[in-house]
């Protein structure tokens, strides 16, 4: 299997806060990668890293191909989605509309075009509501085309945020906390859907859990960080009982028992 | 240029300067204590300016109309905060901009009926023969005014430090929440930190008024207090004033060095090519929001 | 938008047809507030939708008046060859405006665009040999082929022009084009996550936003035959955001509705000139607190209430 992903020395600081130093990981093509780690370990800054949305030094490969540096949209269209830990929906449109803007990135309709509703722009946007519908109903979201993005309960949110990440068809999904919020039996679903999604479209899966139950079924391999740094990585198993990571987790229940 | 001209233009500039420092003051005050920044504090001087009028007219000695007008400023920032602000301080920064500008607005309109548009003015305080020392001619007027301003930035920086109220202003410009779990009543803040500036922007315009009269367009000079609070860090007190008063020296020096034509243009170029370079000014912190 | 073309052509008919019975004055008046409309829709696209406050909408109306005024007083171009290019070079400014601005939020944007708008007003008075300065531009009539065109002739055109206005600004916010300028406005991190250049957006809507002015202001200038700069001053701005605040933001029936509204209002204030400041800023206060959705959520409302299958779906999830 071919490399996708190549984190190499990233390094994160704001100001005089680091929050990433020096963390480094291959993922490979096809492979669901685990990103575990306590609080304040870095999880969601070595993503928002990789995103291009903060800014960072080191190298990120994807596909060989270098993407430190470049704009957080430029990065988005090599490959990569992601899914957001507090759900950020475009709360005032319709779910449908958010899924179109997942969409319609790759046949992007000229201006002008636009502007006069010409035959090539009205095809394209026929063609994008097609596409939008087919990943509604893949994930049972077409009763809810219409509504308010911001009217939705909150794990059908999440299963929106997934959906519009996903409908870009990205090479590399990045997902931030998906279950959190969810119910065990919701957080169960979804994982069967990650699964399946990532089996079936060859998609390559990184997520950041804070769930271990979620995170032992879903990964094939699991990336430990803790204060800024990877400190393990391997199986699920074998991380389970790495001595190292459980001192990192036995560390931050002491800290939360002692409050 | 001759010396003698630097240092004369210095003095106008320094007393212009401290007009623009005194609204950059008032707009950073309310600013740092609850976010919003009041568009309409142009016409706060405005009104500053007329009320010092009428007050004159009412033949008052000079520190009754100083006084009154302060109150006056005071009062009014309290039935705007109360009225007007209140019920939209949570609404988004579009509407508060807006707000604050129709305010602004309102007040202007409201004056231009009362008093129509015809320029009025009245005496500085010291009359208007100059003083001369060193070879340099001083307006009383224009002393008159640094030393107001003077006094006014250090009584804001004394009140904010050593009362029990400043120091208060302070923490809910740094947490609102945290204060208000302190026992703060962060609304309370709110409606002092208007009346503060609102009683300094018409304090503004009655010390401005001997010098450049009253018409119901005095409210411009808003836009050279903004370029002040700008320069200075929109979250700093010294820094506005330093801010405004810089303001007033780069006004006269370029009118000098660049023409009367483009000499308008300098303070609004200047302002343009701060907020895109250097937003947070001389003294902000460097944590102004971009995406 | 599929019902709209038709609909907007039968507006145009009856709204042709009815002026040709009415006197000068009334269409006059029609005609300025179809101005207005394409104004509106201009600055709503800027604020309703990419979410960019702008205190400088007039000053783009300007550049459109004096700019196609200018180009046929002293070129001699015809009004159909100069008002477009008085609204792209409009376009242009807004582009170059945009570029610096775009970058700033909130209150920092309102500053940056006010002295925008207080440069314009000094160039526009200080090169008064150009523009005429504080006196105003006097405007040739229009003529076409040489014929000077009547005034039912500019209203036609000002009612075409409103249409194509409409219509354009439509298609756009129906299309990714409007979604975009949405997504920028409501999330621009997960917008940026998903390949759109929020920069890109955002400078675009002020390049739009003035195009849209630009063609209101060369309207504005053959119809009233005078350029005053009093017109496109902070009162004028703040007219052009009670428009949009009235009528709702981030729709152009929105647009259409708050300025076609507020337009009768100069009218029924005649008798009260001096207050019509007062009252306007009074207006768009109320509505600020209000109802700051403007008039078009009533219309919105029973649309929604309609939507039934979607709300249900919604409120079977929530059980």
């Amino acid at each position: 299997m071919s490399e996708l992903l190549a984190v190499s020395n990233l390094a994160v600081r704001f100001g005089g806060l680091v929050a990433v130093r020096d963390a480094s990981f291959r993922i490979a093509s096809g492979e669901i990668r685990g990103l575990i780690g306590p609080n304040g370990a870095g999880k969601t800054t070595v993503i928002n890293a990789i995103t291009g949305t903060v800014r960072a030094s080191g190298e990120v490969l994807l596909d060989g191909r270098s993407i430190g540096g470049l704009a957080p949209h430029l990065i988005s269209r090599c490959g990569i989605a992601r899914t957001f830990q507090h759900v950020e929906p475009f709360d005032t449109l319709s779910v449908l509309d958010n899924i179109l803007l997942g969409v319609g990135r790759h046949a992007p309709v000229p201006f002008a075009h636009a502007a006069l509703a010409t035959p090539l722009a009205r095809s394209r946007e026929r063609e994008a509501t097609r596409e939008a519908l087919d990943v509604l109903e893949r994930f049972d979201l077409l009763p809810f085309r219409d509504a308010r993005a911001a009217d939705l309960p909150f794990g059908v949110q999440k299963r929106m945020d997934l959906a519009r990440a996903l409908a870009a068809k990205p090479k590399l999904l990045l997902m931030d906390e998906p279950t959190s919020g969810m119910s065990e039996s919701e957080a169960d679903r979804a994982i069967a859907a990650a699964r399946e999604l990532a089996s079936s479209h060859r998609m390559t899966l990184l997520v950041v859990e804070h769930n271990m139950r979620v995170m032992m079924a879903l990964a094939d391999t699991v990336t430990v960080m803790q204060n800024g740094s990877v400190i393990a990585e391997g199986a699920p198993a074998a991380i389970q009982r790495n001595p190292v990571v459980v001192d990192a987790y036995l560390g931050e229940e002491a800290a939360d028992a002692v409050d | 240029m001759s010396l003698t001209l630097a240092l004369q233009l210095a003095i106008a500039g320094v007393s212009v300067g401290s007009i623009y420092a005194l609204v950059a003051l008032a707009i950073v005050i309310p600013f740092k204590a609850s976010g919003v920044l009041n568009f309409g504090q142009g016409e706060i001087v405005t009104f500053g300016a007329y009320a010092a009028l009428v007050l004159t007219q009412l033949a008052l000695p000079y520190p009754l109309v100083v006084a009154g007008v302060i109150v006056l400023g005071a009062a009014g920032g309290i039935v705007i905060e109360r009225l007007l602000i209140r019920p939209i301080v949570k609404a988004p920064e579009f509407t508060l901009v807006i707000a604050t500008f129709a305010i602004g607005l309102l007040i202007k309109g409201m004056l231009s009926i009362r008093f129509g548009d015809s320029p009025n003015t009245i005496d500085g305080p010291f009359g208007s023969d100059p003083l001369v020392a060193a070879g340099l001619r001083f307006n009383p007027t224009s002393l008159w005014i640094f030393a107001c301003t003077a006094l006014v930035t250090i009584a804001v920086m004394l009140f904010l430090r050593t009362t029990r109220l400043g120091k208060a202003m302070r923490a809910v410009s740094v947490n609102p929440e945290a204060a208000r779990l302190m026992g703060i009543r962060v609304e309370s803040i709110y409606r002092w930190s208007w009346a503060i500036s609102t009683a300094i922007g018409a304090l503004a315009g009655l010390l401005f008024a001997p010098l450049i009269g009253i018409n119901p367009e005095i409210g411009q000079l808003l836009l050279r207090g903004l370029l002040g609070a700008v320069i200075g860090g929109f979250t700093s007190i010294p820094g506005a004033v330093v801010g405004g008063l810089a303001v007033g020296l780069l006004e006269t020096y370029s009118g000098v060095l660049v023409g009367s034509a483009f000499k308008n243009l300098v303070p609004f170029v200047l302002l343009m090519v701060l907020l895109v370079f250097r937003p947070q000014g001389l003294f902000g912190a460097a944590e102004v929001k971009r995406v | 938008m599929r019902g709209l073309a038709p609909l907007l052509a039968v507006g145009v008919i009856l709204l042709a047809l009815a002026a040709s019975r009415l006197g000068t004055y009334p269409v006059y008046l029609m005609s300025l507030a179809m101005i207005n409309i394409i104004a509106a829709i201009g600055l709503n696209l800027l604020t309703g939708n990419s979410g960019q406050i702008s205190l400088c909408h007039s000053s783009f109306i300007a550049i459109g008046a004096y700019g196609s005024a200018l180009m046929t007083a002293r070129f001699a171009i015809p009004f159909w060859l100069s008002i477009p290019a008085g609204a792209a070079l409009s376009a242009l400014i807004g582009a170059l405006l945009g570029a610096p601005a775009s970058r700033l939020r909130g209150i920092y944007l309102a500053v940056a665009t006010l002295g925008f708008l207080q440069i314009v007003q000094i160039v526009i008075e200080e090169f008064a040999d150009v523009t005429g300065g504080v006196r105003g531009l006097t405007i040739p009539k229009a003529e076409f082929l040489g014929v000077r065109v009547s005034d039912y002739g500019r209203f036609l055109i000002v009612l075409g022009c409103c249409a194509f206005a409409i219509w354009t600004a439509r298609n756009l916010l129906a299309s990714r084009v409007g979604r975009e300028l949405d997504a920028v406005r409501l999330s621009p991190h997960a917008a940026q996550a998903l390949g759109v250049s929020v920069r890109r957006v955002r400078l675009g809507a002020f390049a739009l936003a003035a195009a849209y002015a630009g063609l209101a202001g060369g309207l504005l200038a053959i119809v009233v035959g005078f350029i005053d700069p009093v017109e496109f001053g902070v009162s004028a701005s703040l007219r052009q955001i009670t428009f949009i605040v009235v009528g709702g933001m981030g729709s152009v029936g929105g647009a259409v509705l708050g300025a076609a509204v507020l337009s009768a209002l100069p009218e029924v204030l005649r008798p009260v000139k001096e207050y019509s400041d007062v009252i306007y800023t009074l207006i768009l206060l109320a509505f600020l607190i209000l109802m700051p959705h403007g008039l078009i959520t009533v219309w919105r409302g029973a649309m929604r209430r309609l939507r039934l299958p979607a709300t249900g779906a919604v409120a079977e999830a929530r059980r």
